[in-house]
């Protein structure tokens, strides 16, 4: 399907499978097409290219749309190599509202972020203007229908308990490295959980009576490597409760932690020691139904 | 070898260290006994006539609440007396300012800085007002004093556009310091051109960006006119401030705490790691002057 107002005879190719619009609402496609490999994607985005290689990225394709008299709109596709990683480069900084394209969008400040099958998407506007959200929206809306492979989310999302718990669901991050966990839920300036390309992170949080806790997740590659993990933690972070791995923190909030096989399960900032017991719990249970 | 101890959480949670270690660190004025306590100070003015309904600045206002501040930050009881106390004729002094296209660091709070630098005896021909120059500028390679002056708004490799950030220019490689959040940005104020040197910072919030997505954002939409201006000698302090601005400013906003892009964490690294300033705004004493309707904070 194409959306209206977008020219479908104008196609063009530019990935197997993919097709974009040569023109949206009246913007054109300027015939440029920028491609950069993996390392070149400094080139592109000097400041966060770790972000997309911490996601194993593989290529970036990025085209432009002019209409004279209005700001230039800018497309990028990004191929993550997977959907757990389109997935995830959505999730870090995901925090708008729902725009429906795609397996999961938002759309807010004028930028439209999406994740559709291995691809994650962006597209925005170097300006604002009457007619260019909607144009973003479009566009966005034409790029989706173009990509036929859809993907699964990650699977480690199912572990975490549901929303009568209080999940807030755009809250939700997937991630693999410390410093992008950094990002959004500072823990410790040395990787003290050993995170790596290998192990899956899931960040939530949860809201109890307007007060905020954390769930970190953390899937790693075999039983050896997470009880190695908790050990690490729990001598940087609490070695004072070290064998009990229970500490009341500063702001007399509770941090919990617990090995499940090859997860490691912790709760930052539950308000008691049994807030942080449930949601530990509740995710044991739920990966045991994974 | 003993491994470097992890900063972690429960550091930014304490509330402790960086007081004395900051101070130290401070600028020989900023370390006479009188100062000492004036280091986590922040003075936030406001005034309803800076900024017009068309968003033009008022030079005069601005320069008034600059003195006001000051006066007030250096328990003074004339401003010129509190200019004159921070800087002299011997000075070489470079007013690092920003030059971001959509929201640089207004021309008329320049002005303002520059004329009563001139006022309190450093010369005209030793003052200098630059951005992505400076490292190449002789005002600011031989300066004795640096003032630190930048709008405050959402940033996405940074959290927050803040006054610890303002000095990324003094490095030949920026990119260096946009890894995990730009945490170490602090590291900047080590460098020879830099340390010991900056007498004031100021957070501009006469018209603060509070929200943004994604690298260059700008939307008008999402600045308001606060009409205020934030002062400390405290870098960190100040950005604490700041940050915390933004956020109030978010929630009033969208009725919700939205995160930003990225944690600002590069501040609270600046206290814990680098004994830069203060962050916790528990420890820091926010002296409101003029103007406070729809304060937030």
């Amino acid at each position: 399907m194409i959306p209206q107002g977008v020219e479908g005879a104008e196609k063009e190719k530019i990935s197997p499978g993919i097709s974009w619009p040569a023109a949206t609402e009246g913007w054109k496609w300027d015939r440029k097409e920028e491609v950069y490999g993996s390392r070149a994607i400094f080139d592109y985005i000097d400041g966060a290219g770790e972000v997309y290689l911490a996601y194993h990225f593989k290529n970036l394709i990025v085209r432009q749309l002019e209409k004279p008299g209005y700001p230039r709109i800018i497309a990028e596709l990004y191929d993550m190599g997977s959907s757990n990683d389109a997935y995830g480069i959505f999730s870090l900084e995901r925090q708008d509202e729902e725009a429906g394209i795609g397996q999961g969008s938002e759309f807010g400040g004028g930028l439209l972020r999406f994740w559709k099958g291995k691809f994650f998407v962006s597209v925005y506007a170097d300006g604002e203007g009457p007619e260019v959200g909607q144009t973003i929206l479009r566009l966005g809306q034409a790029i989706a229908n173009s990509i036929q492979a859809t993907g699964q989310a990650p699977k480690l999302i199912s572990a975490l308990p549901d929303g009568k718990k209080g999940l807030v669901e755009k809250s939700i991050r997937y991630l693999h490295s410390h410093i992008l966990l950094n990002q959004r839920f500072f823990v410790a300036t040395r990787n003290i959980l050993n995170l790596n390309p290998k192990t899956e992170v899931i960040l939530a949080q949860y809201l109890r009576a307007g007060k905020k806790i954390h769930l970190l997740l953390v899937r790693y590659p075999d039983v050896k490597e997470a009880e190695a993990a908790l050990q690490s933690f729990k001598r940087a972070y609490m070695p004072e409760v070290f064998e009990k791995g229970l500490l009341q923190t500063e702001d007399k909030k509770w941090t919990s932690t617990k090995k499940v096989n090859e997860f490691v399960l912790i709760v930052f900032g539950a308000g008691s020691e049994q807030e942080g017991e449930e949601l530990i719990k509740g995710t044991e249970k739920k990966i045991g139904e994974m | 070898m003993t491994e470097e101890r992890a900063i972690t959480r429960r550091d930014f949670l304490q509330g402790t260290a960086g007081m004395a270690l900051a101070v130290s660190l401070a600028p020989e004025i900023w370390r006479e006994a009188a100062y000492a306590e004036e280091k986590t100070r922040v003075i936030l003015i406001r005034h309803p006539g800076a900024v017009s309904a068309e968003g033009k600045i008022h030079g005069e206002i601005v320069q008034s609440m600059v003195d006001d501040a000051l006066k007030t930050l250096l328990s003074g009881k004339e401003p010129l007396q509190a200019w004159k106390q921070l800087f002299n004729s011997s000075d070489v002094v470079g007013i690092k300012s920003n030059s971001w296209r959509d929201l640089p660091t207004p021309k008329e709070l320049e002005a303002a800085i520059r004329r009563r630098l001139m006022d309190a005896g450093v010369l005209e021909k030793n003052i200098s007002i630059d951005d992505r120059g400076v490292r190449n500028n002789p005002i600011f390679q031989n300066s004795t004093a640096l003032v630190n002056v930048r709008p405050v708004r959402t940033h996405h490799w940074a959290g927050i556009g803040s006054c610890i950030k303002n000095y990324i220019p003094f490095v030949p490689r920026p990119s260096e310091y946009h890894p995990d959040a730009c945490a170490d940005l602090a590291r900047i104020w080590d460098l020879p051109v830099v340390k010991g040197k900056t007498r004031l910072n100021i957070l501009c919030a006469l018209q603060p960006q509070f929200y943004g997505r994604g690298a260059s954002f700008f939307d008008r939409r999402y600045t308001w006119p606060y009409k205020g201006l934030l002062l400390g000698a405290d870098p960190v302090a100040v950005d604490a401030v700041g940050a915390h601005l933004l956020q109030k400013k978010r929630i009033a906003f969208f009725g919700e705490e939205r995160e930003l892009d990225v944690q600002p964490t590069h501040i609270n690294v600046a206290d814990k790691k680098y004994h830069l300033g203060v962050s916790d705004l528990n420890r820091i004493h926010l002296i409101k002057l003029g103007w406070m309707e729809d304060v937030l904070i």
